[in-house]
């Protein structure tokens, strides 16, 4: 299969690393505005065309795949010129900055008989796969409820507040943590399902360009609650999830490889605490390793990312089911539409 | 003579911005849209321009009646990619710009991180090779972009026809910026030096400047790649010895030669590091290198080229960088030339007064 590409910054490194390692995947083409961007990536990655125009691009090489990871605002545009140019799409979150332009994008892959694949590369991590493995097995019991927050620091250096160069999530509703939505929502649809009923908090703590720098929900879905939540005060830098099940609960650390459980222990009930203080202890001992090395190697924090890509490459050559679907795009982007701001500041 | 001076806030760029007045060349200076110029006390004939070449879509009019671009400005901190997007694509723009404009005439600001050490045997002048690509993409994310940065431009220039003066400064060192890569690895006040031996090559921030603004006024310049250093270069032990009672922070100094370190490094990354990606750059064998590989550095060619000997001695670069009680070769506080030294730091610090 031919992968080609639009927009060569930081996120596109990971998707190029990781096109590499696929058998059978050629990286044919690379596209980005600036001529010395694509030039550098396609020497890199050993790519054999550059771009600066899109649709060229699309018309000499005609990919079977495009990852679209440039900024937000102009993913609509180029996801609907790949789609017509007969390409599947992976396009980075959020995948447009509106609801309506996503059905579109939608409708319109469902009439070429085409996908499209928003990166939800969070539910691809280890962790959460390995409590859906739980999930699955009977072991974890049915999930009542999960939480998600994220802890991060946009205010930070080289984070979202440049004041010199406004980051272009700002432009989105609810601004920076607009740009992480949907890694929250994906990963209540992955333990819970759809929602029904959402309620949010929007707030500024500091003094910024952010319209907000908190934000909290609590969500009514069709297999339990969740409670999402972002905080740019908090330190330090964390992706909480904690899903709660009937017969465990699991606690991870996505930012790290810490994955615990909890569940029930053929001691009497008295010593329970302690001998699951006990292996809590060793397990964080050794994902504190386990975090530690693969911070020398690989993609770190996104190896979802790389296991989501992989998966969707399998699906696209055999046929079969693929791990990001259209009714989960649909459904997770309702998610974000009802977690939006109903105004841009608060 | 105008003179658009771009990163004119930093570092380098407001030394740059006060030797190009001292030879009476009108300066247009670029500094980004937020920011705080209060402390630099320019003249009020050094008109501000303020955009950011990663996203200001007015940089056309920054050319109006610019005969000589000093292109200074380059993001160094933040990832690779931002280094790159900052460094090149930004570079891309502002020579757009440039290219819709009737100046002809651009003074870059490279570095001695665009040679390939690894390849060099003993001395690094303007004739040793450069990376190569796909080769130079093992380095770290300020060498990928600054040697972008430079094939950017001499495409410009081939395109254009325009006059390109390379200068590509060793390690730049003054007030507030004392402490050099080439110094080893510092942990906390404690210091591992990498070959205490080794001349590193630097240039005082108050000569790098004086040599930009001449290269812009002299037409010998022209066409020319110059690397720029004030000399041999000092040894690193004697330069950290300095910096240390210069900026008062005392500490330990464990002194490792080069050879080992080098062959402990490239063991560690052949056997434990071989396929990492993340390493840091002091035990990947090829930065090593490049910041602490023992080569002569000279100024030969800018000497002969533009006849140019630094301004200020070792000694005086110390007064400036550390104030009137900067240490002397002998490592005793400057007493007797305290009120000439105190003279001369207030009037070199019109143009550089840094918080």
């Amino acid at each position: 299969m031919k992968a080609a590409l639009i927009g060569a910054g930081q996120i596109a490194r990971q998707h190029l690393s990781c096109l590499k390692t696929l058998p059978g995947v050629e990286l044919a083409a690379i596209c980005d505005l600036s001529p010395a961007t694509a030039e550098a990536a396609a020497e890199r990655y050993d790519i054999r065309a550059w771009f600066t125009d899109h649709r060229a691009m699309l018309e000499k090489v005609r990919p079977d795949v495009v990852h679209v990871t440039t900024p937000p605002t102009s993913h609509f545009g180029l996801a609907m010129d790949s789609l017509d140019a007969d390409a599947h799409v992976i396009v980075e979150k959020p995948a447009t900055s509106a609801f309506k332009e996503l059905e579109t994008l939608v409708r319109r892959a469902q009439e070429a008989g085409r996908h499209v694949i928003e990166d939800y590369n969070y539910v691809f991590n280890r962790a959460p796969q390995e409590i859906l493995r739980r999930i699955e097995s009977g072991e974890f019991g049915a999930v009542t409820h999960v939480e998600v927050l994220i802890c991060l620091d946009l205010l930070g250096p080289g984070g979202f507040a440049d004041p010199n160069s406004p980051h272009p999530a700002l432009t989105l509703a609810g601004g920076a943590i607009a740009d992480f939505l949907p890694h929250l929502a994906s990963l209540a649809h992955f333990f819970v399902g759809p929602h029904r009923t959402a309620q949010t908090v929007w707030t500024k703590r500091k003094s910024s360009l952010l319209p907000f720098d908190e934000f909290r929900a609590a969500l009514d879905a069709e297999r339990g609650t969740a409670a999402l939540g972002f905080s740019s005060s908090s330190q330090p830098d964390a992706f909480w999830l904690r899903v709660y099940g009937e017969r465990m609960q699991a606690t991870a650390n996505l930012y790290e490889t810490r994955l615990t459980f909890d569940g029930p222990r053929n001691v009497p009930k008295p010593l329970r605490p302690f001998f699951s203080g006990l292996e809590e202890g060793k397990t964080i001992r050794h994902a504190a390793l386990a975090t530690l090395l693969r911070k020398f190697k690989g993609p770190g924090a996104l190896e979802g990312l790389w296991e989501l890509i992989a998966r969707t490459y399998r699906a696209l050559a055999d046929g079969s089911a693929l791990p990001v679907t259209a009714s989960h795009v649909l459904e997770v982007n309702r998610m974000v539409e009802a977690l939006k701001p109903k105004e841009q500041r608060p | 003579m105008r003179a658009l001076v771009t990163g004119a806030n930093g570092f380098l760029g407001r030394h740059v911005v006060g030797a190009l007045l001292a030879r009476g060349i009108e300066v247009r200076a670029m500094v980004r849209p937020a920011a705080r110029l209060e402390a630099f006390d320019w003249p009020s004939s050094v008109e501000v321009f303020r955009a950011d070449l990663r996203t200001s879509r007015e940089l056309r009019r920054a050319f109006e009646g610019v005969d000589v671009l000093l292109h200074l400005a380059a993001v160094v901190s933040g990832g690779e990619d931002a280094q790159f997007a900052g460094t090149v694509a930004g570079t891309e723009r502002l020579l757009d710009a440039m290219a819709a404009s009737a100046c002809q005439r651009l003074v870059l600001c490279s570095t001695f991180s665009v040679y390939d050490y690894s390849s060099i045997g003993r001395t690094l002048d303007e004739d040793s090779p450069l990376h190569q690509g796909p080769d130079v993409y093992t380095r770290d994310g300020y060498t990928i972009s600054k040697w972008w940065q430079e094939r950017v431009a001499r495409r410009f220039v081939e395109k254009y026809g325009w006059d390109l003066t390379v200068l590509r400064p060793g390690f730049i060192w003054g007030r507030d910026h004392g402490y050099l890569a080439a110094l080893g690895q510092r942990f906390g006040r404690h210091h591992l030096v990498i070959g205490p031996l080794t001349r590193m090559p630097m240039t005082h921030v108050e000569n790098c400047a004086d040599i930009f603004a001449l290269a812009a006024a002299d037409a010998r310049a022209r066409g020319q790649t110059l690397n720029v250093v004030d000399g041999p270069g000092e040894r690193i032990w004697t330069y950290l010895s300095d910096y240390m009672r210069g900026s008062d922070q005392p500490g330990w100094r464990l002194p490792v030669p080069y050879w080992l370190a080098i062959r402990v490094v490239r063991l560690a990354f052949a056997t434990v590091f071989r396929s990492a990606t993340k390493v840091p750059s002091i035990l990947i064998p090829r930065r090593l290198e490049s910041r602490l590989k023992p080569l002569r550095f000279e100024n030969r060619m800018l000497r002969e080229t533009l006849g140019w000997t630094p301004p200020l001695g070792y000694q005086e670069c110390l007064e400036r960088t550390y104030g009137p009680t900067a240490p002397t070769a002998t490592g005793r506080p400057g007493a007797a030339s305290l009120a000439v030294a105190n003279r001369r730091f207030n009037f070199r610090n019109r143009f550089s007064k840094s918080s």
